[in-house]
């Protein structure tokens, strides 16, 4: 009795912190969340006390009132957009990064379709007053006005980013072409301010919604300069990682070994990945995505990586002493997203890597630990001899799942685990109290949650690595 | 979002839109007369009225036409202030000029500009402020109206 009341107080004092983190944490999402709905409600009322409510007294005005919400909600959701993807550490430990961009990315079109009706319904509005038509009102617009010329080459970028952006994701376009092309929103925003705080009536001189506008403005592209460019750039002064060792793990798997100066004041977590860019030929334009493959130990960091886009099958080409530019850590697929005293981690294939990683940076032995490791064969089971190695010692319990799925019934497992009727509860015998680490190729992923969320394990203890950007 | 942070932001930004629709209701249901409308003496053809704005119209002579400038009330409106000069000779509205139109941006200027012009010519051939809207330029059409509207009662037109 004396014992289990021990573990009993032990496993509470340990299931308490990362309870306490994951209400910490989901307070600041949600406070995240609800400034940026009511920055959007402080939009609307800017305009509504400046009169704004008039332009729908009368249908004759109701065109251009109209324009303009649009182009207000559409600065607005610009700004959100431009936030999620500038790498602020606030939004990063809140909701994760995969999660911001996947947000940034389902903005993107909104953003185009405001700004664009905000243009149409203008020129409608305008032509009325002044008895043109549309397209001679926009010919008068862009002749005659200051700062309209630059609004337009603005939106002109923006239909671009867009249009790349659903390019890339049926891959017809290099990476280095799409990140140029993003790269330009920067120049679309800075190219439209004029005609907002110049033209637009709703930002004139001596007005709030001129300073609340400027304000926004200065935040956001200081944010991006110092999230994006600056902070990155002094940890790669401070850092300077360089290539230490290039090693073939598997037919083409390559594991790359970094060190550098002061690794041990980065900041950096098992189950994290950073952007890299490695200075070798072919190879220092793109920065792509891996995942840490081993926890950082304060002289190294490495990082393992299957052959498949552009650059990953150059990677055993990199001779050791090549410069490292990285960026991040990145994500929220750390030790710290749990929130509860037992942990589950499953992988396959590649996505063993970041498991591996995660592996070593949890702290459990007071609740349970399983490692469910799963490929088609053994080949795929990366890093399986030092998972092995881990669990061992820590005491974690080790599953390896090897086979292909059957050619019916959609499921995570291999076709013999699937027909004998295993599921996550009976690989896992802590489920559903558990925090589950998922990380492999989407569809299998999403099986992977699916038999989770039918044992009963909360959506919010499933945390998902997601690589499909 | 949980459901109590929806409800906060909810009713956070329903304060918001209230006290932004106050605000702009407060400052745009009326125009707000600045300057009252005034009558100007013409020194070369007339004696200069002893009681400016309430003195009835000087009675004409056959030798000179009366000709009795007044200045309307300066009309705000959001996109600047509006302000218009009526002259009458022998008791005839004979001129409409604008003295200020809205000028709050490019577009205000050039709508304004468009529509002056228009309401001068439909004032002068009603003799009355009661005209119609020029499309697209309502808040001009009013402010200018109302102008006019002033100045002829500060002149004691009666049509």
């Amino acid at each position: 009795m004396i014992r289990t009341n021990h573990v009993g107080v032990d496993s509470v004092a340990h299931v308490a912190e990362p309870a306490r983190r994951f209400l910490w944490r989901q307070r600041r999402a949600d406070t995240l969340e609800g400034l940026s709905w009511f920055s959007f409600a402080v939009v609307l009322a800017l305009f509504l006390a400046d009169g704004g409510w008039t332009y729908f007294t009368n249908i004759r005005d109701l065109p251009t009132g109209t324009g303009i919400v649009a182009g207000l909600i559409g600065s607005n959701l610009l700004l959100v957009l431009l936030l999620l993807a500038a790498r602020l550490p606030v939004v990063d430990r809140a909701i994760g990064y995969d999660l911001a961009l996947a947000a940034h990315r389902r903005l993107g079109k909104p953003v185009l379709y405001l700004i664009l009706a905000h243009l149409m319904l203008l020129l409608i509005g305008y032509g009325l007053a002044l008895g043109r038509d549309p397209v001679a009102q926009a010919i008068t617009m862009i002749t005659t006005m200051p700062d309209l010329p630059q609004a337009f080459i603005a939106l002109t970028i923006l239909v671009l980013v867009v249009l790349t952006s659903l390019v890339i994701v049926r891959h017809k376009l290099p990476y280095l072409g799409w990140y140029g092309v993003h790269l330009l929103t920067y120049a679309a925003v800075l190219l439209a301010l004029p005609h907002q705080f110049g033209q637009g009536e709703l930002f004139a001189v001596g007005t709030w919604a001129r300073w609340y506008w400027l304000t926004l403005y200065v935040g956001t592209l200081a944010a991006v300069l110092v999230y994006r460019f600056l902070i990155p750039l002094a940890r790669n002064l401070r850092h300077q990682l360089r290539v230490a060792e290039v090693r073939a793990e598997a037919p083409g798997v390559v594991s790359v070994v970094m060190t550098g100066h002061h690794l041990d004041r980065l900041a950096a977590h098992g189950g994290q990945f950073f952007g890299w860019r490695f200075w070798s030929p072919g190879l220092h334009l793109e920065a792509h995505p891996y995942s840490l493959s081993e926890a950082p130990n304060g002289q190294s960091l490495r990082i393992t990586v299957r052959q498949l886009g552009d650059g990953s099958h150059r990677l055993l080409s990199v001779r050791p002493g090549a410069r490292v530019f990285f960026e991040g850590p990145y994500g929220l697929f750390t030790a710290a997203a749990r929130t509860t005293g037992h942990t589950v981690l499953i992988g396959a294939g590649i996505g063993i890597t970041p498991i591996r990683a995660l592996l070593e940076d949890i702290d459990t032995p007071s609740g349970g630990l399983t490692v469910i490791l799963r490929g088609d064969d053994e080949e795929h089971l990366y890093l399986r001899r030092e998972v092995e190695d881990i669990c061992g010692r820590i005491g974690a319990r080790l599953e390896v799942l090897v086979g292909l799925p059957p050619h019916q019934g959609r499921t995570w497992l291999p076709s013999a685990e699937f027909a004998a009727g295993q599921t996550i509860s009976t690989l896992a015998p802590d489920i559903p109290d558990v925090d589950l680490f998922i990380c492999g190729p989407k569809p299998w992923a999403e099986l992977v949650m699916r038999d989770a969320r039918a044992a009963g394990v909360p959506r919010h203890r499933i945390h998902a690595e997601r690589f499909d950007w | 979002m949980r459901r109590s942070s929806t409800a906060i932001v909810g009713v956070g930004s329903a304060a918001v839109l209230v006290a932004g629709w106050l605000a702009g209701s407060a400052r745009f249901t009326t125009d707000v007369p600045v300057a009252p409308a005034t009558q100007l003496p013409i020194a070369e053809t007339t004696p200069p009225p002893t009681d400016a704005g309430t003195s009835p119209l000087p009675t004409p002579t056959e030798e000179a036409p009366v000709v009795v400038a007044c200045n309307g009330q300066i009309v705000e409106t959001r996109y600047g202030s509006v302000q218009v000069q009526v002259v009458l000779t022998d008791g005839a509205i004979t001129d409409a000029i604008a003295l200020t139109l809205t000028d709050s941006s490019e577009t205000s200027v050039e709508v304004s500009a468009r529509a002056a012009p228009i309401l001068r010519e439909e004032v002068l051939a009603a003799q009355s402020a009661v005209v119609g809207n020029v499309t697209g330029a309502t808040y001009t059409t009013q402010a200018y109206l109302s102008s006019v509207q002033s100045a002829l009662d500060a002149a004691g037109f009666t049509g």
